[in-house]
């Protein structure tokens, strides 16, 4: 089966600093993979540039068969909205829209009525069990409530991969747990990749597979099962 | 951990015998190393010996005799000073782990102990993997998450100890070896 | 995008976005009542006897008229386009979140326009009824022109106008600005600002002395209007050199306070001139603006003033007395009065350039409030923040301003700096022998040469107004500063 997703000799450099020093992954549909490494390894990196919000100074990042690094800003953009999710570790989310609206968000982006968008939207609230929390603003709801309202946007456009850079990482142990939980079930209900960035092992436990990371390149000894 | 102190508590809620003991211990303490009859009834005897349970009847409902057992004053003491004593912290530092690492540099050198390091957290992380796909399964009970989430934080602690050690290989060998 | 999708998106606000959009929509009205005020005038017809004040009577004034009105519009607008930055941080926040759920960079920048846009249009909107509603309560008098109305095609497209100039200056200002998915890049630009800028005051000033140049008017015949462009022309051209010499400016001045300031606050300062130098040109562009058209008619003023001394003394030698022979077309106090009006311009600009500058610094207090509690909480005083602010506005203010007054006032110096007095009033009693007899007449106490007078004093005083505007701006900045150093900021968002 070929690769929904790679990324292959990926460079990336912060000015003189290099962040991804020639990475390749790849990532096959409805898989879910962790990419795992200490801080200031890259990890969060790799995963901006796959999802098209960073470019990459070298490599290529191929979606579908297309080399997406060839794409316009405003191209990548309409991709986010269509054919990814990205889920971060606290403030994706709009803090003068309530909930629902946040959920709604990309929908409206891409044309949606307004009405749909909004049923749509409380729908994915339910299935995140946070349904009640529809018409507060992130400001009013805990974590948990808020990056659960953040998986339900990451997910309302019923997206090929979910870029998820340390979902749980602001969120005590239990709360943590149950929202990792809805994540990777909705996810695999749902048949989406996960590209999974955490330094927590226990974190990546809920992958398929683990890719680790040390100084922007791939650890091999860090492999796990997956070599 | 010890298995009598299990039974003990097992039997404060009224009399059993030893097949019914058995299985109560494997439900509740869903991924320990389920009890061999063998080890119920040694353990059943200890503890009559000591006082701590006294036999309270015999049935034979469609079976062999059973004996049921119940527990005695003494024995609910002594199952409220064990649940009552706060067990000493780590007072030593052993492990296989640790163990097999410095070995591994004492015998042979750092590549050796570096790959034994490599190959047991891939073994940790894959177990894991397995606890974790259990505890998020559909029909999991609490019992199994509970029992998961205890070994899975272990697993961790161990998966972080391996992690440092794998980047301080090469200072230890110059401790262990000058 | 659906436009109902942009509308929500455009006024999803908190509390500092409430501001900036009341600010904005004042701003808005204010310049549309003044756009209005300006087409009323400019829709009287023919010589206009009905009024009591001249500058409406007759034709060849009105012009000048609006054209002040407009002007004073101008800083206005540049407040509207100021208030674009305010509450930058939320907003930045917001433009971020949003493009991270698949907004394009484009959709971005137009939600983010449209802020503005709607804005200013309720504001502009307001201004007129506000303008319709004063024109019928002050009634029918011979003081303002309330009897004449701008025809209607006019008057929508003023309201439509400010909305329109307000948004693009919006978008002008968004235009440095990069909406990651991941947060907020302003472009910086690496090297240090030149004092190229200082070329263009000397093609400002080439321009405006070249109506004057005798010899030139021989060869090429010019009309009336092209020397009137030409001068205009050489006005802006030398405000845009001031305004972007506060780059060079800030910049220098950024390097000499690091070098010899003593103590935390002048380091602080110097640093955030150098790292940021344009800041002065868009904070202070306006009152160095107005300060550069009051210096212009201040100077105006005192060869004006010059002129009409020149004329007193010639008719006092030649002997007319009661108006006769040479002087102005009109009484002087209507020429004084004409230039009083064009400081009232300026001193109201000037005030407005004031308000802008207290909001980009309140903007840039908020936007570093983390950086500023944190050294609050790293122990530095209030007091020394306060100083790291007020040098960082001082010190480029106080160069920049001699500049703009010495530019506005050499501008009018190169045209005419001294009158020649006749020199040989000298009667001949002889006809035989004319040398011999000729005696000089008034010449004693009289100076040949009536030089035009630097006007040192008004100067100073427009100079020291400006100062004092930018002084009261930076002491309500500090109250915000105060606010912005709780330590209660490090903990949120």
């Amino acid at each position: 089966m070929s690769a929904l997703l790679s990324g292959t000799g990926l460079v990336r450099n912060y000015g003189a600093t290099p962040a991804l020093r020639g990475i390749d992954l790849e990532v096959a549909a409805g898989e879910i993979v962790a990419v795992t490494g200490p801080s200031g390894c890259g990890k969060s990196t790799l995963l901006h540039c796959l999802a098209g919000i960073l470019r990459v100074d070298g490599g290529t990042v191929t979606y579908r068969d297309q080399d997406i690094g060839l794409w316009s800003e405003a191209a990548r953009s309409r991709l986010r909205r269509t054919e990814f999710g990205v889920l971060f570790q606290f403030g994706q989310l709009v803090p003068e829209l309530t909930a629902v609206e946040n959920v709604a968000l990309p929908l409206l982006l891409a044309g949606t009525g307004r009405r749909e968008a909004r049923q749509t939207a409380l729908d994915w609230l339910g299935r995140l069990g946070v349904a009640e929390s529809a018409e507060q603003r992130p400001g009013t709801m805990s974590g948990g409530q808020q990056q659960r309202c953040a998986t339900a946007r990451a997910l309302v456009t019923e997206p090929r991969v979910l870029f998820a850079d340390e979902p749980t990482g602001a969120l005590d142990v239990l709360t943590g747990e149950q929202v990792l939980g809805q994540i990777v079930r909705v996810a695999r209900e749902q048949g989406t990749a996960v590209v999974l960035v955490t330094h927590e092992s226990s974190v990546a436990a809920y992958a398929d597979r683990e890719v680790a990371l040390r100084d922007g390149v791939v650890d091999p000894t860090g492999l796990g099962l997956a070599r | 951990m010890s298995t009598a102190h299990v039974l003990l508590g097992l039997l404060a809620a009224g009399p059993r015998h030893g097949y019914d003991l058995k299985r109560a211990h494997d439900d509740r303490l869903p991924r320990a190393k389920p009890l061999a009859y063998g080890q119920v009834y040694a353990t059943l005897g200890r503890l009559e010996r000591d006082g701590l349970v006294t036999e309270a009847g015999q049935d034979r409902e469609g079976g062999p005799d059973r004996t049921s057992y119940e527990i005695t004053e003494e024995g609910r003491r002594h199952l409220d000073a064990w649940l009552s004593a706060v067990d000493p912290p780590a007072p030593y530092v052993t492990s296989e782990l640790f163990s097999k690492v410095v070995v591994a540099l004492l015998a042979a050198d750092a590549g050796r102990a570096r790959d034994y390091l490599v190959a047991q957290r891939a073994a940790h992380m894959s177990r894991m993997r397995e606890l974790t796909t259990a505890k998020t399964e559909p029909g999991a009970g609490v019992g199994d998450v509970v029992a998961a989430d205890y070994a899975i934080g272990h697993l961790e602690a161990d998966l972080r100890w391996l992690q440092t050690t794998l980047a301080r290989v090469a200072d230890l060998q110059k401790e262990v070896t000058s | 995008m659906t436009a109902s999708t942009l509308a929500r998106l455009a006024v999803a606000g908190n509390r500092t976005d409430m501001l900036r959009t009341v600010l904005t929509a004042v701003s808005a009205l204010l310049a549309t009542i003044a756009m209005l005020c300006a087409a009323t005038v400019l829709s009287i017809t023919g010589w206009a006897g009905r009024y009591a004040a001249a500058l409406l009577v007759e034709p060849g004034l009105r012009p000048g008229v609006a054209a002040t009105l407009v002007l004073v519009s101008l800083p206005v607008l540049a407040l509207a386009g100021q208030c674009i930055r305010l509450g930058a941080p939320a907003r930045d926040r917001r433009l971020a979140a949003i493009r991270l759920a698949g907004a394009t960079p484009g959709e971005a920048v137009l939600i983010a326009t449209a802020e503005t846009a709607v804005a200013s249009l309720l504001g502009s909107v307001a201004g007129l009824v506000a303008y319709l509603v004063a024109r019928a309560a002050i009634g029918d008098q011979r003081t303002l022109p309330t009897d004449v109305l701008p025809p209607a095609p006019v008057i929508v497209l003023l309201v439509v106008l400010v909305p329109v100039l307000a948004a693009a200056v919006g978008a002008l200002l968004m235009r440095r600005v990069i909406v990651t998915p991941l947060g907020v890049v302003r472009r910086v630009r690496k090297r240090g600002p030149r004092p190229w800028p200082g070329l263009l005051i000397a093609a400002g000033l080439a321009l405006f002395a070249l109506p004057f140049q005798e010899h030139l008017k021989i060869h090429i015949p010019a009309p009336r209007n092209a020397a009137l462009a030409v001068l205009g022309g050489g006005v802006l051209l030398t405000m845009a050199g001031v305004v972007l010499g506060v780059g060079w400016i800030s910049h220098t001045a950024g390097r000499l306070l690091r070098r010899y300031g003593r103590g935390p606050a002048t380091l602080l300062a110097g640093q955030r001139l150098i790292t940021d130098p344009w800041n002065g040109s868009r904070t202070m562009a306006a009152l160095l603006a107005a300060v550069t058209a009051g210096s212009v008619a201040l100077a105006y003023r005192a060869l004006l003033a010059t002129n009409f001394r020149y004329y007193d003394l010639d008719n006092q030698v030649m002997g007319y007395s009661n108006g006769e022979g040479t002087g102005p077309a009109a009484d002087p106090s209507f020429y004084f009065n004409a230039i009083r009006l064009v400081m009232v311009a300026v001193g109201l600009s000037a005030a407005v350039a004031a308000a802008g500058l207290l909001i980009a610094l309140v903007e840039s207090v908020v936007a570093r409030r983390r950086a500023y509690a944190s050294l609050t909480a790293a122990g530095v005083p209030r007091r020394t923040l306060s100083a790291a602010i007020l040098w960082q506005t001082l010190t480029p203010l106080v160069p920049a301003l001699v500049l703009a007054l010495a530019a506005g006032d050499a501008l009018v110096r190169l045209t005419q700096t001294d009158f020649d007095l006749g020199h040989s009033y000298r009667e001949c009693v002889s006809e035989n022998d004319p040398e011999a007899h000729c005696r000089t007449l008034a010449e004693l106490h009289l100076p040949s040469v009536l030089h035009v007078p630097v006007p040192w004093g008004d100067l100073g005083l427009l100079g020291a107004g400006a100062l004092l505007a930018a002084l009261v701006a930076v002491g309500a900045g500090v109250l915000v500063l105060r606010s912005s150093t709780d330590l209660e900021e490090l903990r949120v968002g």
